[in-house]
């Protein structure tokens, strides 16, 4: 049996890892309720540019009465050959299952696209993204093409893509998820419509987790591309909460003030539902038509900024409730190591005063 | 045309950008950076929806005083008594960082060059030049 010092020495140890994750569920828990509300802060802008474009497509003619051909490239469905996926992680782990859960729910996704003849590219965001796809699948080759004409006055840049195998990974964003500025997030969604536009993707999924609330979230696969319906997220569900995981969840969100309700729904929201839909006949300054052509991609982009955002929420939430099982598991812990070492103690204890007993018995 | 009674006259003016709503404030007088030319909205203004280029939003008479916010892209709904702008990118004139303009500036005059053939890649360096050179020139 362990002697006394020893499990002092074990509950000293266990004590401080105590401590190491209950600073971590703090740092989390203000971490998850300052990415709420940067979530929060985002929607009345892309709630307003859905609007702009819903009263640009009342407007103008989506599809040529002619020749019946959508009047924007980003509208037109195209048979699925081409399949982008962007898998959104977390950059850090100890989050409990959030990382392998995108992993395993995006496999799932990824394998059926396969069966159905469908070539794939991925690009992961976030390091753990990046880690789970490094190995397993090659990434993709790009080969830059330099042709010069008329005695070098003018270059043509080409790249060309070379596809050896029929999954691949096309790019890598590792520092997207350290700062999620829309600027960044602006330039991928910007070359994710240059590809598709120039056919080279056939549509573009995104999957992650999507976050309403604490105790509301799932994985989900959001379509991107084709756009189908402005201002709606076709998603599907790919892995639910469970009610032991809500559970966790919930109490971990209790013992550090987070709200497990849904964000309420400000003024600003409201104002911004109001946004370019006054019953009004509005003059247009510039051309609708080209208006609707510039503010695609940013639709696009702002979709993507929607989901990082709510991905780094669930992050933080699940690292929250990861934390704090595991600060409940030490503090269980230490309770029965104590118990074992009283135990101990006074086991010893009990010996020597036999042993002194026996021996003044013996004289 | 509206009743200024209720108001006072007053444009209710906000500014929106992807991660906040960065202003939100009453003035008499609103300049936008439409991408076809400046225009300007006072109360009582026909609706109107304008795209907005590189440039600097200017707010006249308002209860902070003239304000200037410089903008890259965006949109402008310009409504009687209400001119909401949303500004891809929106800065206060001090939060510019000179040193990163300039770079941007002269990254895009260096994209132009190698632009080569390709008219998108020309109208993408004609594009970040302006937006460059509309950041420096609204930058104190």
């Amino acid at each position: 049996m362990a002697n006394v010092l020893d499990l002092r020495r074990r509950i000293r140890s266990v004590k401080n890892t105590r401590q190491i994750t209950k600073a971590m569920k703090m740092v989390s828990a203000a971490k998850l309720r300052r990415a709420q509300e940067r979530a929060m802060e985002a929607r009345p802008y892309a709630r307003m540019l859905v609007n702009v474009l819903e009263s640009l497509v009342r407007r103008t003619d989506l599809y040529n009465d002619e020749t019946g051909d959508v009047m924007h490239p980003l509208l037109v469905e195209r048979e699925e050959k081409n399949v982008l996926v962007l898998v959104i992680a977390g950059d850090k782990g100890f989050a409990g299952g959030f990382n392998s859960n995108i992993g395993k729910a995006a496999q799932r996704f990824i394998e059926e696209r396969r069966r159905q003849g469908q070539t794939v590219d991925l690009e992961p965001i976030g390091r753990k993204a990046i880690g789970l796809y490094k190995r397993r699948y090659p990434a993709a080759n790009y080969e830059r093409t330099e042709e010069h004409y008329d005695n070098d006055l003018a270059t043509h840049y080409e790249t060309i893509r070379h596809r050896a195998e029929p999954i691949e990974v096309a790019a890598e964003h590792s520092d997207l998820l350290l700062k999620a500025t829309f600027d960044e997030v602006a330039k991928l969604g910007r070359t994710i419509v240059e590809r598709y536009e120039r056919s080279e993707i056939d549509s573009v999924y995104i999957v992650f987790n999507e976050f309403k609330s604490v105790l509301s979230q799932r994985v989900v696969v959001e379509t991107l591309l084709p756009i189908k319906k402005l201002g709606e997220h076709e998603t599907t569900s790919l892995q639910e909460m469970t009610d032991d995981e809500k559970e966790a969840a919930a109490k971990a969100a209790r013992e550090s003030g987070v709200s497990v309700d849904e964000a309420e729904t400000t003024a600003m929201d409201e104002e911004a539902k109001k946004f370019g839909t006054a019953d009004v006949d509005y003059i247009f300054d510039q051309d609708p038509q080209q208006l609707f052509r510039n503010l695609m991609p940013r639709y696009v982009s702002t979709q993507i900024f929607h989901a990082l955002l709510e991905s780094v929420a669930a992050e933080h939430a699940a690292r929250m409730t990861a934390t704090d099982a595991a600060t409940k598991n030490a503090g269980e812990l230490i309770d029965s190591l104590s118990l074992t070492m009283n135990r101990v103690r006074q086991a010893a204890i009990t010996k020597e005063i036999i042993e002194i007993v026996s021996g003044a018995a013996a004289l | 045309m509206a009743d200024i009674g209720t108001t006072g006259g007053k444009l209710a003016v906000r500014l929106v950008t992807p991660d906040r709503v960065l202003l939100d404030a009453t003035a008499d007088a609103v300049e936008l950076p439409s991408s076809a030319g400046y225009l300007e909205a006072l109360y009582g203004h026909a609706p109107l929806l304008a795209e907005l280029g590189a440039g600097e939003v200017r707010l006249h008479g308002g209860a902070a005083g003239e304000q200037t916010f410089f903008v890259a892209w965006g949109f402008a709904e310009v409504l009687p008594e209400r001119v909401t702008i949303l500004a891809e990118e929106a800065l206060k004139p001090e939060e510019i960082d000179r040193s990163q303009a300039e770079q941007d500036l002269q990254g895009a005059q260096r994209a132009w060059q190698e632009a080569g053939d390709d008219g998108q890649a020309y109208d993408d360096a004609n594009a970040a030049t302006r937006e460059a050179e509309e950041k420096l020139a609204s930058a104190k």
